[in-house]
């Protein structure tokens, strides 16, 4: 019975706690606009006319991306810096989002994007993978 | 920072385009931009961006299917929080170490992994709100105005048992069959008499002015005559002429002067009786004969006192908006003058 208790007194904080959430999330504006998230939702049979379950789901997205962009930017940062011709040129790297630090990131979502290689970019092309080197 | 420059570009390619989808996805472009803008990158590849930018708009998509199937299994059809929570849990659970099951107890915050990242992503990150206007979407074009209403809508019964009322209702059936068409025009013969009425007045008017012109003209003799010097020679030439011709002419003119006068002969009884003055038309009946006959001794040319009359008429267009008391003056004069005449005609003949 106590065990009952306490666990309905942790759901009731757990409530509150969720209640509190939702009412901040009023006060957070989210990047990803709610009318857009409204209208992807929408096409998938979600509807609610509650602002906050709408601002919930764009907070969760934003999250997702936010972590993927951050896999990729550690993937990019971690290739080795390009070979610097001039002494003037300091080791500054330009942070672009490619295709290959997005796919290394996505991998371990689940998500498999790799970009076919091109028939002519390296010697072991369209070889056996078990038998290439990686 | 080229990042925004590109991110404003696409919003503004965004809004070039008519397509929803388009629209919607280039919008989400720009605001998956602007995410991985905070998060630390400077420019993007454009690929790059846009298979991120699909793998977000599937990431709602698929949270919001997970979220309704778990609604509609409790027998509700719109989600609450906790529907978003499941679905939250359902999508990426993996990183659990109780075998990634969906529980009641992961419904709370205190239990649920995900919402607790969620949670604090909220408090740590910085709030970055989308930076573009976004127009309200998708635009409602009006189908339900362009829909067919249905019987009930319009009020008709159908034509047949077996048809339901909710149906869209048949389309007229001058749509589909040749009807006789009818120009109805409300007849008013009031209306039609009176604009009558007022037409034969109009009439009559001109005619009096006219008329009246002509008696002016025969009367005040002098003024007239006196404008007319080049005309008075050309009367001396005309005379030079051999006689015949200008008997001829003299002819025609009484013809014309009589048919002129015969015209006028209604109207002008018709004003004369109009002003009440019995003593008058006597003497006017009297006097037409009379004016008759100096009209072909005084007019020896032909049509000229006519076109006189016409262009005079022309002139005293704005004139001839007559008063009652100028018409009334203007025919005692004519009166006066055309007893002078009768007295002395050997002056006038000698014009």
């Amino acid at each position: 019975m106590n065990h009952g208790q306490q666990s309905g007194e942790a759901k009731h904080e757990d409530d509150a706690a969720l209640t509190e959430f939702l009412a901040s999330l009023m006060d957070y504006t989210p990047t990803i606009p709610d009318d857009l998230v409204e209208h992807y939702l929408a096409k998938s049979g979600f509807q609610c006319p509650d602002v906050r379950l709408i601002r919930l789901v764009a907070v969760a997205t934003q999250k997702f991306v936010a972590d993927v962009a951050s896999d990729a930017l550690q993937h990019c940062k971690a290739r080795p810096a390009p070979v610097v011709k001039d002494k003037k040129q300091q080791k500054e790297k330009r942070l672009i989002l490619t295709m290959e630090d997005l796919s290394k990131a996505l991998r371990e979502y689940g998500v498999n994007v790799k970009h076919p290689e091109y028939f002519a970019d390296s010697p072991s092309t369209g070889m056996d993978p078990a038998t290439r080197e990686e | 920072m080229s990042g925004e420059r590109a991110q404003e570009d696409l919003a503004a390619s965004s809004s070039g385009c008519s397509e929803s989808y388009e629209f919607s996805h280039a919008a989400a472009k720009a605001a998956v931009a602007q995410v991985c803008e905070s998060v630390g990158y400077e420019h993007f590849k454009d690929p790059a961006l846009e298979s991120l930018a699909g793998f977000a708009l599937q990431y709602i998509l698929q949270l919001g299917k997970t979220a309704i199937s778990f609604a509609n299994l409790t027998g509700r059809s719109q989600c609450n929080v906790f529907d978003i929570i499941l679905a939250l849990e359902d999508l990426t659970g993996d990183g659990d170490d109780d075998g990634g099951g969906v529980s009641s107890e992961s419904c709370s915050l205190g239990r649920s992994v995900k919402l607790k990242g969620i949670v604090d992503f909220v408090n740590s990150s910085e709030e970055m709100p989308f930076s573009q206007p976004l127009p309200r979407f998708p635009v409602a074009i009006s189908k339900k105005k362009m829909m067919i209403p249905s019987f009930v809508e319009i009020g008709e019964t159908p034509p047949g048992n077996h048809i339901p009322l909710w149906l869209p209702a048949f389309p007229d059936p001058h749509t589909y069959k040749e009807t006789p068409m009818w120009i109805e025009r409300a007849s008013d013969p009031r209306g039609d008499k009176i604009e009558q009425a007022r037409q034969r007045r109009k009439a009559e008017r001109a005619l009096l002015s006219l008329q009246r012109k002509l008696v002016c003209k025969i009367s005040s003799g002098t003024r007239v005559w006196g404008d007319m010097d080049g005309v008075n020679e050309d009367e001396g030439e005309l005379r030079s002429v051999p006689p015949s011709i200008s008997g001829e002419k003299v002819e025609s003119l009484n013809r014309d002067g009589l048919s002129v006068v015969e015209a006028f002969a209604p109207a002008m009884e018709a004003a004369r009786d109009g002003f009440c003055s019995e003593v008058d038309t006597e003497w006017n009946k009297k006097k037409k004969p009379d004016a008759l006959s100096k009209l072909r001794t005084e007019k020896k040319f032909l049509g000229e006192p006519l076109d006189l009359s016409l262009k005079m008429k022309g002139e005293d267009r704005p004139l001839s908006f007559v008063r009652e008391e100028d018409r009334d003056d203007k025919r005692r004069r004519a009166e006066f003058i055309l007893r002078q005449c009768m007295e002395n005609p050997v002056d006038l003949n000698q014009l």
